[in-house]
């Protein structure tokens, strides 16, 4: 599709021409979002500044039939944000403010292009915060946060983005708008807001979000343990969980891991450790000795061998830039990776970690593991040689196998990335025809023309069952030192 | 009994439709499958014969409400009552939604473990039933709605078609959330069968404070300025009749009581009370353990207190933002659960109207109204949500054969 001048000249006197992109190089930048794999260059990009310009945007590309994807920061791991049927990329990142401030009622109305962690430091001073804290935090954005129903490190004790919303301001199909739910924890048609949560764009385009905020942990305490293999960390992990203790945050890196990002940035990390499990419990400081001593034992007692508590901030921060570092130290260590989202229940989280290890070596793969394991959420990292192209389909294969051992477990393809493109064919795998066909229906009645994100999340008619392999050459890593996206 | 009768299932699932009555009216016949391939074919043979039906759980709510249009078949639910994984290390479970609350709660509480879900009648509620009606109690802002603790859903579309979305695992965003489109429909979109929840560890201590309350003191917006982040589990206040049948003579001595719980380690508790002691002083009853849950049931009771209620939420967490409506009529009976914003109201005859209006003017938005007669939304319903909320029954059920999905369409 490309657009006439004609048209561009009407989206200019909707939007105003500096929020309108259609030069090749700007266009090049919104063609893909983190994942690599596809591309697909939108015709032009717009970036509205409100509601308003959101809904006559809207209206105008529904009157002529152009495809819209809504896109927050890009930082998505699945192809959410990929334009892949052309037409018109909407980035929401000039809608970035924080429109009203309530500390007393703790709640805020906010754009859908403020990033995640600019909303928690406005907050710090009111003694509140914003709760899901995707790794992304720093670069993704409120909205994109809502589509990806996004989790984080921290939402094994404070839940997804989905339980800290209260309304949303959304625009439909046709351009109208409306509000669902409000500033109260309920309201007749929030159920609606709470499908639109997590859809990827594909049933409205969320314009302003009224989320829910939390009083900031009065202490936090933050701990890291190493283990000889990682099952018995996993282990650790199961016990707590059953022992009643649902700290803040459970992390788990595996060996492989823990060498390549000490290798890099030297914290100190245990190099012979078969893997390290980052624990934070946090809320009132009385009761956090006993919950650190009660985690404490029971790490020992499922084999931990030393303890690492930190002591000061710093070394907080120390422990989290480990973790939040992985994704870029696997970029480091070979030309292409490959990232899983993978979910188990927690009680086969050790069974999972040893079927993806099993199934890499058949393969003569590498992979690192790095996971909310409090979650069972994993993600692995399948390494490979960019250039070797049996390694790359080697390497498709395996995470294909990985995630269909994920779903005969009796967990899921995405805990938090979403589907997008990328777990599209592995769509069929979890869910039955009638499923995908009730999902397709609901999603036109929002839609009905499918214009809204078309193709994201749901399989259409004759598409393979997985990916082409020769759509590998994408693979590689985004080249992000920090790389906190996952 | 003939073959239509039972709508292709074996004549021993019929039911006596007498005890299916919702207002004054009965169904033509009632059905009582007992597996979810049996829901399925009922439901098969119930579409083709245009009839309207309304799943139903334990009657504990439906039975309250105006009677429908359309009330053809009652499709009783509570034989698919088994708990189908129940691993407490992974703290989740699965259920068929015939189980009552009652009997997940006794399992649950077996292994320290605690259902997310509060409704009243926990004895005959069924899950199907309080996640269908978006139930909730006291702990509403602790817990969430059920749609923050619903993770997967099996479910029957009118047509008999079985449906699954979501799944068992606690994180999950693959594919569209329709078990939490659910939430909240009222049985008017599909039939829930099975349900997989997120669970909660039991609190090590759990202590309620009751303390007796004026006017005055409701209306002392200081008095009450600390208590969202103080995190209590709930503090409900209550009108004076309302109080009475908590059970506990001190709390209804003065006009209003403020029951507040506190459910966390035991020394967070212990701070938390001497918190509340040192703004408010003694309260006039205190309870703990065992005693704590059972005053915590029955705050759930008491919002069922009479035929005619009408449930407001709001965007307030504290018990002052309500002065204004305690010269109201009906103000005895209030049920306010602060930190969650949700009050019931239970209008004399005739006055539900007002009731609606006065309060919209205080930020209290209606979500509910049972036994009210005919209400005047206050704001204009958007008619883009009615658009949409009629598509969605269109997408899911376009032969209109679940009854209560008219009201679901129309509610707003």
């Amino acid at each position: 599709m490309n657009l006439s001048h004609s048209l561009l000249n009407q989206l200019r006197a909707l939007i105003g021409a500096d929020g309108v992109l259609v030069s090749h190089a700007a266009r090049f930048t919104y063609e893909a979002d983190a994942l690599a794999l596809e591309k697909h260059l939108p015709d032009v990009v717009v970036l509205p500044r409100s509601t308003d310009e959101v809904a006559a945007l809207v209206r105008w590309a529904h009157a002529h039939r152009i495809p819209v994807t809504p896109r927050g920061a890009g930082t998505g791991l699945a192809g959410g944000a990929t334009p892949e049927r052309g037409g018109i990329v909407l980035s929401l990142n000039r809608m970035d403010q924080v429109l009203s401030l309530d500390p007393e009622r703790m709640l805020a109305w906010v754009q859908p292009g403020l990033v995640n962690l600019w909303l928690s430091q406005r907050l710090a001073p009111q003694g509140l915060t914003y709760a899901p804290d995707p790794a992304s935090q720093q670069v993704s954005t409120l909205g994109g946060n809502v589509a990806t129903n996004a989790g984080g490190p921290h939402c094994l004790k404070y839940g997804v983005t989905m339980n800290h919303l209260l309304g949303l301001v959304v625009v439909l199909y046709d351009g109208s708008v409306v509000t669902l739910g409000g500033e109260a924890p309920d309201a007749p048609d929030f159920d609606l807001g709470s499908l639109v949560t997590g859809s990827e764009g594909t049933l409205g385009v969320v314009t302003e979000v009224c989320v829910r905020l939390v009083p900031r942990p009065e202490a936090v305490k933050t701990m890291l343990f190493d283990f000889a293999t990682v099952e018995e960390s996993c282990r650790a992990v199961s016990a707590a969980i059953a022992a009643g203790i649902v700290p803040a945050a459970m992390e788990i890196m595996d060996q492989h891991t823990v060498s390549l990002v000490e290798e890099w940035l030297h914290l100190g990390l245990p190099l012979d450790a078969g893997a390290v499990l980052l624990i934070e419990v946090d809320g009132p400081a009385v009761s956090l000795e006993r919950q650190a001593e009660q985690i404490g034992e029971l790490a020992r007692r499922h084999g931990a061998r030393s303890t690492r508590i930190a002591r000061d901030e710093a070394e907080r921060a120390a422990i989290w830039k480990g973790r939040k570092s992985a994704f870029g130290a696997y970029g480091r260590s070979a030309s292409g990776f490959y990232i899983m989202d993978g979910v188990v229940p927690r009680t086969r989280l050790a069974e999972a970690l040893s079927g993806v290890h099993r199934l890499c070596a058949e393969r003569g793969l590498e992979a690192g593991n790095v996971f909310h394991a409090g979650d069972g959420n994993l993600h692995p990292h399948v390494l490979f040689d960019a250039d070797d192209p049996a390694q790359q389909a080697a390497a498709l294969e395996v995470s294909h196998e990985i995630l269909r051992m994920c779903i005969r477990m009796g967990g899921t393809i995405s805990g938090e990335h979403g589907v997008g493109i990328e777990k599209r064919p592995m769509m069929r795998e979890l869910f039955g025809r009638d499923d995908l066909a009730a999902m397709e229906r609901v999603r036109r009645a929002f839609d009905p023309e499918g214009l809204l994100n078309p193709g994201k999340i749901l399989p259409g008619e004759g598409e393979p069952t997985a990916a082409n392999p020769a759509q590998l050459g994408g693979m590689r890593p985004v080249g992000n030192s920090e790389g906190p996206w996952i | 009994m003939s073959a239509v009768a039972t709508l292709g299932l074996d004549p021993a699932r019929a039911a006596d439709p007498g005890r299916y009555r919702i207002g004054d009216r009965a169904p033509r016949l009632a059905l009582k499958p007992a597996s979810s391939a049996e829901v399925a074919e009922a439901l098969r043979a119930a579409s083709t014969d245009q009839l309207g039906v309304i799943p139903w759980g334990g009657g504990s709510q439906l039975a309250r409400f105006e009677a429908p249009e359309r009330f053809d078949v009652a499709l009783d639910l509570s034989a698919l009552d088994r708990i189908v994984v129940y691993e407490p290390e992974d703290l989740t479970v699965t259920a068929e939604c015939g189980i009552t609350l009652g009997a997940l709660h006794a399992t649950l509480a077996d292994r320290g473990q605690e259902l997310p879900l509060e409704s009243p009648h926990a004895a005959r509620s069924t899950l199907g039933g309080t996640l269908a009606t978006n139930a909730s109690g006291p702990r509403r802002l602790r817990l969430g709605a059920p749609r923050d603790r619903i993770l997967g859903a099996r479910f029957a579309l009118a047509d008999g078609t079985l449906i699954r979305s979501g799944g068992q695992v606690v994180k999950n965003v693959a594919g569209f959330a329709l078990h939490r489109l659910l939430c909240g429909s009222g049985g008017g979109l599909a039939v829930l069968l099975e349900a997989s929840l997120k669970l909660l560890p039991g609190p090590e201590a759990r202590v309620v404070l009751i303390y007796a309350a004026t006017g005055e003191q409701l209306a002392d917006a200081e008095r009450w300025e600390r208590l969202p982040r103080l995190d209590p589990a709930f503090a409900t206040v209550l009108g004076r009749a309302a109080a009475d049948a908590l059970g506990e003579p001190e709390a209804a001595r003065a006009p209003f009581a403020v029951a507040v719980g506190l459910e966390d380690d035991m020394k967070v508790v212990a701070q938390q009370e001497r918190t509340l002691g040192a703004a408010w002083g003694p309260p006039v009853a205190r309870l703990e353990g065992a005693e704590a849950i059972a005053l915590c049931r029955r705050l759930t009771e008491v919002q069922d207190q009479a035929q005619a209620r009408l449930t407001f939420t709001s965007p307030h967490r504290v018990p002052a933002p309500i002065a204004p409506l305690l010269s109201l009529a009906g103000v005895e009976r209030l049920v306010f659960h602060a930190p969650a914003g949700r009050l019931h109201w239970f209008p004399e005859s005739g006055s539900a109207q007002a009731i609606v209006r006065g309060l919209a003017e205080h930020g209290f938005v209606l979500i509910g109204a049972r036994r009210a007669g005919d209400l005047e939304p206050v704001v204009a319903p958007q008619a883009a949500v009615r658009a949409l909320r009629l598509r969605i029954r269109e997408a899911l059920d376009p032969g209109r054969v679940l009854a209560l999905g008219e009201r679901w369409a129309e509610s707003l």
